[in-house]
């Protein structure tokens, strides 16, 4: 006891004290880390997409290939090519097949399923019906999405679809609220810009333009052509917020997370036509739901696939891409190559719907010249679904539908099993979105390469940790999903630009159809081109007696 | 701390012994605080009095230590010596169990094993001073006994404290926990004491053997009475088999449906001599069938018709119980009736949740049934709600079955009546959409829960 400290043991201590800590915090890391997360990456068919693109320097076909005959050949079994199909089977028509590349049709609005649910990979839900969307509602009827019309013509929605309370929360300041819009640690001048910004949505909803049209309509193509409105394309979302003096932080962040949401940009990159397209174009009203209602299902817009594909079993044929698609005569002849036996056979047609996305046209369509690759932008996306043991809670309002964290570069998660009627607790599958939208689209594509996924993994759970600590210890599994070409991007100037423009245009008796033709990506613009493409099908083929 | 170095002046002769009687004191005060205010949360009124209190007891010990542990080394140490060095190790000291004992201790061990620990440690310097200062030190043969004996004491509190976690769990209940299960679905609980047995899901109570029949009477015959031979019956929930013992003193009756999630339970109450006593066996009847199935996809495609169906869920308490309250599954519900059928449902408390309760007869109402909503006092619970709905006329019954112990046509006429502390303050109907109920019964609940 007589001993001092002396100043050496002291500080030997100290360093000694300080490499425990450190060493302490490193192991406790690494033990936590080790334990090994069971993920796997997923994704589209890219080698043989690729394959097709270097299609060109493929041997030209051995002379006899298998050869047959249908009146149409639809390529792209997305929402684009399978309305297409729909609407030729509704009107009577039924001499077409639809090629898709994949084994599956679906495209965007992919669906997995496991032992707790199924779940979506892309698109997730759809928008209560526009007055105008006219194709929209006639497949919700047939669908029983809309089970009728009340008195005033207003539909009413099968509830059972209709997203179930509670619907969105976000986790800001440290616990979750209702709604996505910030509420919580506004200041005065945050609410005002916030409520100035509605007012402004709500006009833009309500207004029209001088040729009597809505100036934002679902589909686009329905939009009012007014100079006023489509002013609005040449700039950006972002620049279009600095005009209007919108400088709040919260305001700016729910904006960019919405274009975010729809369209995998940010604000700087959207124009701004689009970005207030998102908040002014949806005016569908339901009798048994609030205006801004949308429909979903556990395995998301998959359902409406799958209901599609049942119908139309005898025309589809999957794992079968289309190498080739010329002109011949007065019809087109397509050289397709199946994916595993890698065969080739050709198909003459009289008419093709081209529904695949559009930036492979020109390495597919001998004559496509209309349209150059370079004009249009994808936003890469990754989605991640991960079954969990527990639904993760958290404080505040509890798991909704979409949970979103104010501070992730993620767009949060949506909850497969939010639909259910069963009232089973606890496993869970949650789908987790991410756009690479701080990246440029070239960039960031190389980043979602297969020998990235453990570091993906490691991301996205870091990013969960931080909204449900903890929540690492019940995740069971993390799949993951890179899109590639996700969606194409509204920059600015491209709605009402030329290049759009061009790209409605058919070549010869080949017709396009994707929401790419949109320049947003969503539900209601791929169907509408497809159906569109469909009718200029039969009107070539003189088919237009039940039309 | 302030208190204890305070009275660190008034220790007068022997500063060691003080010492060691003080850190055998924090050893044992402070490693057995967390289990006892573990064990006593449950029983003690005022909580916070005896939290303060021990806080105050080992806040008082731990500040007589630094000016004892000083007065003991004056006359070892030069003064500035003695200040660093006992200063350095308060402080690095404080440090290290500050970070330790939420980062490290509690996540790894529990807080009731990280606080016998700490006391065990506080015994082992005592211990270690007592060896130190054994010329000086006065008794140190007892206290070196008393140490033992606390060694001891704190090692099996670190050993069973996974025990105390239960008993505390346990006594949580009033009346000895005779049965306890956790099924996929939920947290079953039977307990039983004197006469009463009873039965709790998630900690929430069920029944009492003593007051059920007043539950279930009320639930079944002004309902089923009113029929005129009813045949086929369908019982939503209900799984303990109460409402099919009523359903079954009814000769007309050929056949029951019983729509339970948890197998576990209804197998408990098919099978345990003492529940089947209390369900009348009513669950191995002939005329009974049991599924251990969802209710609500059940129902959706369900193709048969009934004359009474039984809807007797839980309380909308979260939302996937909220959904067996919408008018979605209430559509269900009506498709599955007769013309002349009755459906009741138990609709919880038109007293302590008036909104809640007549949300749930609104929404009814809302799907086109006629509703009779009506209420009786059930002791356990309260004043309890219930509501018929049928495309029908309620019409009450003039008879009932034999041996019923609270219905009568005299008890059923006043039960249609609300006073006025009973009436809605507010008016909606419960969509899957918009959950209304589950809102509504979280701020009367919860605000019931708070001023109790």
């Amino acid at each position: 006891m007589s001993k001092l400290i002396s100043r050496s043991s002291f500080l030997k201590a100290l360093v000694g004290f300080g490499a425990a800590g450190v060493s302490g915090k490193l192991f406790f890391d690494w033990a936590q880390n080790s334990q090994p997360i069971t993920y796997r990456w997923l994704g589209p068919s890219m080698s043989f997409g690729h394959k097709i693109r270097d299609s060109k320097r493929l041997s030209a076909p051995p002379s006899k290939v298998a050869e047959s005959q249908k009146a149409v050949t639809i390529i792209g079994g997305g929402i684009a090519g399978l309305s297409a199909a729909w609407w030729l089977k509704r009107q009577g028509f039924s001499d077409f097949v639809l090629l898709e590349l994949e084994k599956t049709v679906g495209g965007n609005s992919a669906a997995g399923k496991n032992d707790i649910s199924p779940y979506p990979w892309g698109a997730h839900y759809v928008p209560l019906a526009n007055v105008e969307s006219e194709y929209v509602r006639a497949l919700f009827e047939e669908l029983g999405i809309i089970t009728g019309y009340n008195g005033s013509g207003t539909a009413t929605y099968n509830e059972l679809y209709l997203c179930h309370d509670p619907q969105e929360r976000l986790l800001k300041d440290g616990s979750f609220h209702e709604g996505l819009i910030p509420k919580r640690g506004l200041q005065e001048s945050d609410k005002l810009e916030l409520a100035r910004f509605f007012h402004l949505m709500h006009e833009f909803r309500a207004a029209v333009g001088a040729d009597d049209k809505h100036a934002f309509s679902i589909p686009i193509e329905l939009s009012s052509r007014d100079a006023q409105f489509r002013e609005l394309d040449n700039l950006s979302m972002a620049q279009w917020l600095e005009i209007r003096d919108f400088r709040s932080r919260p305001l700016l962040w729910y904006v960019n997370y919405c274009c975010r949401d729809d369209y995998g940009a940010s604000t700087a990159n959207v124009s701004a036509w689009a970005g207030i397209h998102y908040f002014a174009g949806r005016r569908g009203t339901a009798s048994n739901a609030e205006h801004n209602s949308v429909v979903t299902w556990p395995e998301g817009n998959n359902f409406i696939v799958e209901r599609l594909r049942s119908q139309l079993t005898d025309h589809i044929v999957t794992g079968t891409a289309v190498a080739q698609l010329k002109p011949e005569g007065d019809g087109i002849i397509a050289r397709l190559v199946n994916g595993e036996s890698q065969n080739e056979s050709l198909i003459r047609s009289k008419c093709a719907v081209f529904a695949a996305p559009r930036f492979i046209s020109g390495h597919v369509i001998d004559a496509e010249h209309s349209v150059a690759p370079h004009h249009l932008t994808y936003a890469p996306w990754l989605v991640a679904n991960i079954s969990l043991n527990r639904t993760p809670e958290g404080p505040g309002t509890g798991l909704s539908w979409d949970n979103v964290s104010y501070t992730s570069k993620s767009l949060g998660y949506v909850v497969a099993t939010h639909q259910n009627i069963t009232t089973r607790a606890g496993k869970t599958v949650i789908t987790y979105y991410y756009p690479l939208s701080d990246l440029a689209p070239a960039r960031a594509r190389e980043e979602l390469s297969s020998a990235s996924a453990g570091k993906w993994a490691a991301l996205i759970v870091k990013d969960l940790e931080a909204m449900h600590p903890g929540i690492r210890r019940e995740i069971i599994s993390v799949d993951m999903w890179p899109w590639g070409h996700g969606m194409i991007r509204p920059s600015v100037g491209f709605i009402w630009g030329d290049t759009r423009r061009n790209m409605q245009r058919n070549i010869g008796n080949i017709f396009f159809a994707h929401s790419d033709m949109s320049g947003i990506s969503n539900f209601e613009e791929a169907q509408y081109h497809g159906v569109e493409a469909a009718k200029k099908v039969l009107s070539a083929l003189g088919h237009g007696a039940r039309a | 701390m302030g208190i204890g170095s305070f009275l660190s002046k008034y220790v007068g002769k022997n500063v060691m012994l003080t010492f060691v009687q003080v850190e055998l004191l924090i050893g044992v005060v402070g490693g057995s605080s967390a289990a006892i205010l573990f064990m006593l949360f449950e029983h003690v009124e005022h909580f916070r009095v005896l939290l303060y209190a021990i806080v105050a007891i080992i806040g008082i010990l731990v500040g007589l230590e630094v000016p004892l542990l000083m007065r003991i080394l004056k006359d070892r140490l030069e003064f500035k010596d003695l200040v660093s060095q006992v200063f350095t190790f308060d402080y690095v000291g404080a440090l290290l169990a500050s970070l330790c004992f939420p980062l490290v201790l509690v996540p790894h061990l529990g807080l009731l094993r990280s606080s016998f620990l700490f006391g065990l440690l506080n015994v082992l310097v005592a211990l270690w001073t007592m060896q130190l200062l054994q010329k000086e030190l006065p008794w140190r043969r007892s206290l070196q006994s008393v140490a033992v004996v606390l060694i001891v004491f704190l090692v099996c509190g670190f050993a069973f404290s996974e025990k105390i976690t239960t008993w505390s769990e346990a006594s949580a209940f009033q009346d000895p926990v005779i049965y306890a299960a956790s099924t996929p679905y939920q947290r079953i609980v039977i307990t039983g004491g004197g006469k009463d047995i009873k039965l709790f899901l998630n900690g929430n109570l069920q029944f009492n053997s003593r007051d059920e029949y007043r539950y279930h009477e009320a639930l079944i015959h002004p309902a089923m009475a009113s029929l005129d031979h009813p045949q086929k019956v369908l019982v939503l929930g209900g799984g303990d088999g109460m409402a099919v013992r009523e359903i079954l003193k009814y000769q007309s009756v050929r056949n029951i449906t019983l729509i339970d999630l948890d197998s576990q339970m209804t197998n408990l109450f098919k099978e345990q001599l003492m529940l089947t006593r209390l369900n009348g066996d009513s669950l191995n009847d002939a005329k009974v069938h049991v599924l251990n199935q969802d209710a609500f996809v059940w129902l959706k495609n369900c193709a048969e018709r009934f004359d009474l169906i039984v809807v007797d869920f839980p309380d909308p308490s979260n939302f996937s119980l909220g959904k067996l309250y919408s008018d979605t599954f209430y559509r269900s519900v009506k498709r599955a009736l007769n013309p002349q059928g009755i459906a009741v449902i138990q609709s919880t408390s038109p007293y302590f949740a008036k909104n809640s309760y007549w949300c749930v007869v609104n929404t009814l109402n809302s799907i086109g049934l006629r509703t009779t909503p009506y209420h009786a006092y059930v002791p356990s619970f309260g004043d309890w709600g219930y509501v018929m709905a049928s495309p029908v006329e309620f019409k009450p019954a003039t008879n009932y079955p034999q041996g019923l112990k609270f219905i009568s046509a005299e008890t059923v006429a006043p039960m249609l009546t609300f006073p006025s502390d009973m009436q809605p303050t507010v008016q909606s109907i419960n969509k899957l959409n918009n959950q209304t109920l589950v809102h509504l019964f979280e701020s009367e609940w919860g605000e019931y829960v708070e001023t109790h």
